[in-house]
């Protein structure tokens, strides 16, 4: 089985929005609506610190960390068990989405969710250019949303738009059951949190925090625009399980689990 | 008393007359206000409420915990007697269950201004998750529905057959039919009581199951909406009483009308005082070192709300009706029934509020909010929920509400609320047999 997650190393973030913008862009979220977001843990405004700084006798304890924050996708997701007419799902590979065309809007969901994740439609969605943005359809007035692990991008062998646009390589995608995958083994060496643990909802995404990992790992130094046709057939190939070629850019996708479970 | 006797139990309202006329159009009139809100709503979405993203149930939500309430004080007055063969106010069966019927139609129908989509509120029948507590409530809510329209139908059906109405739905009226008709109460009593609990559990669990939503997650919560259910439910049962005796033919029994309202204080007593109690003290304990600290964090809300239900809807009431010399009074039995389902609102909106004002993350931004668009402003994120209701969802739920009253003027007019013979008092052969 697959069970995808997500590693946001808070020693490299930088704090720079890329992932919330990335992430906007991508999946057409409308205006005043943010899935993903760029939290500063320290002061109380953004991008400022807790602390003093060190002069007339003070302490100098300045202290500011950065939490990008979306949808955990928890294991025991408190929005799935809640959702009464199953619009909230856990699919089979972990990812928790929801199905735009049943959702009610009744928003007990965003009342289950600890993290504050889901945002609701409250008017028409506006976008900027108005025809929207990304991959993704718009999502109409009445229904709740949330951050998906861009499963789209993930069904086509890609990792998520936050995830290859992240300039400080802080966020790394893959297969929690996979053992060999680099999510699994930085959770294993690296001392990782997961939001809110005492709430018991487990999620599927994990922080590391004090000591640094190397990153999320590159295999190719090729945009995904620079992909030629034939790497496209690659990604294709490597959805349906067969073997790639080693060179192209390797999502962390799991290539015999991408495009289903079968 | 119970020989088949034809004369006629009449509905307590023979005619509407003025005030009755003018108190409809009143009604109508606002419910008509109420569908153009729902309608204005629905087009523009619920942008037009003052809910958002981090505060996302609203005055829909709190009264809807209120109307479940509610409903209940009737019908738990009516069969918990027949659950014990008892007569006991008997004189209140009728309008009790009539009062509650209308309670559960307003909390079943303030859900759907609430919810974004209500074209696919079908998808509770063709698509349900059994672990949603909101599907639990869905039923229980229906089915409770169902429960009094049947209850309160077999209440009345003899005598609508006695009277010739077509409501007796062709039942006739016979000695045998009303022996058959009493032996269905009590059955109907033995499936009313625990209906009830479920009804109020049920909806407390909807609360009391999230682990997100700070002081929602505590077991505590289903049995005080129990004991919120039994104050507001009999509170606005002695108010609907009190006025239809003053203002229709329904006579309340003076003594019954002073026990019940003895009874209400002991629900406040249990509910304001007790429950309260048992739910602050131990994290008054827990949370603070010295023995006035603990005191007065354990005595000492800290929100408006808070105080308009413990003390305007708990003390005063509770005060007034643990008096003897005031208690004898209608006037006052009145006020504090009032002030109970006053204070029961309050106690809504507080819960309500201590699941949305604060967030477990708090960090800079914070949430978005989802309002509209207004270019670059800082009001678009928060880092704790505010609310204050809108208009429109003002009028959507007094709309909601006059449907409640509506159906109480409709029972009043047509159906026979009131016992012929007064004569009730308290059999003490255990009730049910003819003379």
């Amino acid at each position: 089985m697959t069970n995808y997650g997500l590693v946001i190393d808070q020693e490299r973030c930088i704090g720079c929005q890329t992932c919330a913008m990335t992430c906007k862009q991508e999946n057409n979220v409308p205006m005043g609506q943010f899935w993903n977001r760029v939290l500063t843990v320290g002061g109380e405004h953004v991008d400022t610190p807790s602390g003093t700084y060190p002069e007339d006798g003070e302490s100098g304890d300045l202290d500011m960390n950065y939490q990008p924050t979306a949808c955990q996708h928890c294991e025991n997701a408190p929005c799935v068990k809640v959702c009464p007419v199953n619009a909230t799902y856990t699919r089979d590979d972990g990812i928790v989405e929801i199905d735009y065309d049943k959702c009610m809007g009744c928003r007990y969901c965003m009342a289950a969710c600890p993290y504050n994740a889901r945002v609701f439609n409250w008017d028409e969605p506006e976008h900027r250019p108005e025809d929207g943005t990304g991959d993704v359809a718009e999502r109409p007035q009445g229904v709740v949303e949330k951050c998906t692990f861009c499963s789209h991008r993930v069904e086509d062998g890609l990792d998520p738009a936050c995830v290859v646009n992240c300039p400080a390589d802080a966020r790394i995608f893959g297969d929690l059951d996979d053992d060999d995958s680099t999510v699994s083994k930085y959770i294993s060496e690296y001392n990782t949190e997961q939001l809110l643990n005492e709430k018991g909802t487990d999620p599927s995404t994990y922080y590391v925090q004090g000591k640094m990992t190397p990153g999320r790992p590159w295999t190719s130094d090729k945009l995904e625009t620079e992909l030629g046709d034939d790497e496209a057939a690659q990604a294709t190939r490597r959805r349906n399980g067969a073997p790639t070629s080693e060179h192209g850019p390797t999502p962390h996708v799991p290539a015999e689990t991408a495009g289903g479970d079968d | 008393m119970a020989d088949a006797d034809t004369t006629a139990r009449r509905p307590v309202l023979s005619s509407f007359g003025t005030l009755g006329r003018g108190w409809l159009g009143v009604l109508a009139l606002l419910l008509v206000i109420g569908l153009g809100a729902w309608a204005y709503q629905l087009q523009h979405g619920l942008i037009e409420t003052g809910m958002r993203n981090v505060f996302s149930w609203g005055l829909y939500i709190m009264l809807f915990v209120l109307f479940v309430g509610l409903s209940a004080g009737g019908l738990i007055l009516s069969s918990a007697p027949k659950f014990f063969h008892s007569q006991r106010y008997e004189g209140f069966a009728r309008l009790g269950v009539l009062v509650s019927l209308g309670c559960i139609i307003v909390a079943g129908l303030l859900i759907l201004p609430d919810i974004g989509r209500p074209d696919r509120i079908y998808q509770f029948v063709t698509s349900p998750d059994f672990r949603s507590p909101m599907v639990w409530d869905f039923g229980i809510v229906m089915l409770y529905g169902a429960l009094n329209v049947w209850y309160l139908w077999l209440l009345t059906r003899r005598d609508l057959a006695a009277r010739g109405s077509r409501l007796s739905l062709w039942v006739s009226d016979s000695a045998a039919g009303r022996d058959r008709d009493r032996t269905l109460m009590f059955w109907t009593a033995v499936c009313a009581l625990p209906a009830a609990v479920a009804l109020h559990s049920v909806t407390g669990w909807i609360f009391a199951t999230q682990v997100g939503r700070g002081d929602w997650f505590s077991p505590l919560v289903a049995p005080v909406f129990i004991a919120k259910a039994l104050v507001s439910g009999l509170g606005l049962l002695l108010v609907v009483s009190i006025l239809a005796d003053r203002f229709t033919a329904f006579t309340a029994d003076r003594g019954e009308l002073t026990s019940l309202g003895k009874l209400l204080g002991i629900f406040l007593a249990f509910h304001v005082v007790y429950l309260l109690a048992a739910e602050r003290l131990p994290h008054a304990w827990a949370h603070h070192f010295g023995f006035w600290a603990i005191t007065s964090n354990f005595l000492i809300g800290d929100t408006v709300y808070f105080w308009l239900w413990t003390g305007l809807g708990g003390a005063v009431p509770l005060l007034l009706l643990a008096t003897p010399s005031l208690r004898r009074r209608t006037s006052v039995i009145f006020t504090a029934s009032v002030l109970a389902v006053f204070g029961t609102l309050f106690e809504g909106i507080r819960l309500v509020f201590t699941g949305y004002q604060r967030v477990n993350i708090n960090a800079a931004p914070g949430i978005a909010t989802g309002g509209e668009y207004a270019g670059l402003t800082t009001d678009a994120w928060a880092t704790a929920g505010t609310y204050t209701p809108t208009a429109v969802e003002i009028a959507v739920t007094v709309g909601v509400i006059s449907i409640g009253a509506l159906i109480v003027m409709a029972g009043l007019r047509y159906l026979p609320l009131q016992r012929a013979a007064p004569d009730a008092a308290y059999a003490t052969d255990g009730g049910d047999r003819t003379q």
